[in-house]
């Protein structure tokens, strides 16, 4: 009974530790890969600036407008 | 050399590619609701399924008379395997063939993260499988038929993972390979899912996924809502992942424009 309860257990565990260290990783990956996306957007604003010399929008236009197709959402998972 | 060109039959849209786009528009058209809220509905649906299946399988669920508690494995190894595993893959598949089809690199995305997904569920199924095994056959693993297919899955993906990740997250030749290897590769399940009927298995048949279940009605429900709970998982699961994975893509495109204006 002890024994059964134990190899439950580690079931159990296993899926929990498996989610986990997915969760974490990826959590990790997307927080680096977000600053990546703002380092740069600003490195081409800052080329972008210096090659034209009028004024443009402020704004950097580089995210994809959400129609609804997977990966057309402004949102990141850290937004929710 | 003839200025005239040779006349050459109409074969576009083909039967084939009409066929592959009202697929496709059907499987936006029945998922585009849920994917619109995935950051807030899925998550919230997947928090609450798999409280469920915790309370559900330790405490709801009657106990088994011959294999004790750790039957109760089945509720989480079951949906790993039948949902987390074959849906995932099937995913996977799906979102090669529409990259094949429309060749939208986001699509590779989707592909990419539905097939890591499947890796990690069918990890968790070989695991819970060879935990829940040992006090039952004795050993935490055997050559079974279908064990050793489900390992195969496991290597199918785990190298179309490697070899699409080698490769750029804009390389389309890349992905173009990588979708058809992916649509191949699916063609593991199938051998999976009847292994235990065309072999004599230590594994047992199934008792689910037939006309007439052999499950009381008590466990049937559990096993449900756990089924229900691991789709739920799996598909926030990939909706995070493509994030990620199109992130990548946006920063190697970035990356791309700012070396063509950096001088050298």
């Amino acid at each position: 009974m002890e024994n059964e309860l134990e190899f439950l257990f580690a079931g159990f565990a296993v899926f929990w530790a498996a989610l986990f260290v997915y969760l974490v990783l990826l959590q990790m990956r997307l927080r680096g890969l977000q600053r990546e996306v703002e380092t740069l957007e600003e490195r081409l604003a800052e080329y972008e600036g210096a090659s034209e010399p009028t004024p443009t929008t402020a704004t950097v236009t580089s995210q994809p407008a959400t129609n609804g197709e997977p990966g057309a959402a402004t949102s990141s998972p850290a937004d929710a | 050399m003839s200025a005239v060109a040779t006349p050459t039959p109409d074969r576009s849209p083909s039967f084939l590619t009409s066929a592959l786009r009202g697929l496709q528009a059907l499987f936006l058209w029945a998922t585009l609701p849920l994917y619109l809220r995935r950051w807030t509905l899925l998550p919230a649906l997947t928090g609450v399924g798999i409280m469920a299946l915790l309370v559900g399988a330790v405490l709801a669920a009657p106990r088994e008379v011959i294999e004790g508690d750790v039957q109760r494995l089945m509720y989480l190894h079951v949906p790993s395997a039948s949902v987390g595993t074959y849906m995932s893959f099937f995913i996977a598949a799906a979102a090669s063939v529409a990259y094949l089809v429309s060749r939208d690199l986001r699509w590779d995305a989707v592909a990419r993260s539905a097939a890591t997904v499947g890796v990690m569920f069918t990890v968790v199924t070989l695991a819970t499988g060879a935990i829940w095994g040992k006090p039952i056959w004795g050993v935490y693993w055997t050559w079974d038929a279908r064990l050793t297919a489900t390992l195969v899955l496991l290597l199918i993906y785990t190298a179309y993972l490697l070899a699409r990740s080698v490769a750029g997250p804009n390389d389309e030749q890349a992905a173009r390979y990588a979708a058809i290897f992916a649509v191949i590769g699916i063609l593991d399940i199938p051998l999976i899912h009847f292994s235990v009927n065309w072999w004599r298995t230590l594994h047992p048949q199934q008792i689910v996924i037939r006309p007439d279940p052999a499950l009381p009605g008590e466990m049937l429900l559990v096993l449900l809502i756990s089924a229900m709970a691991i789709s739920f998982l799996m598909l926030w699961l990939i909706a995070l992942r493509s994030e990620s994975e199109q992130l990548i893509q946006r920063t190697d495109r970035m990356r791309a424009r700012l070396d063509q204006r950096e001088p050298a």
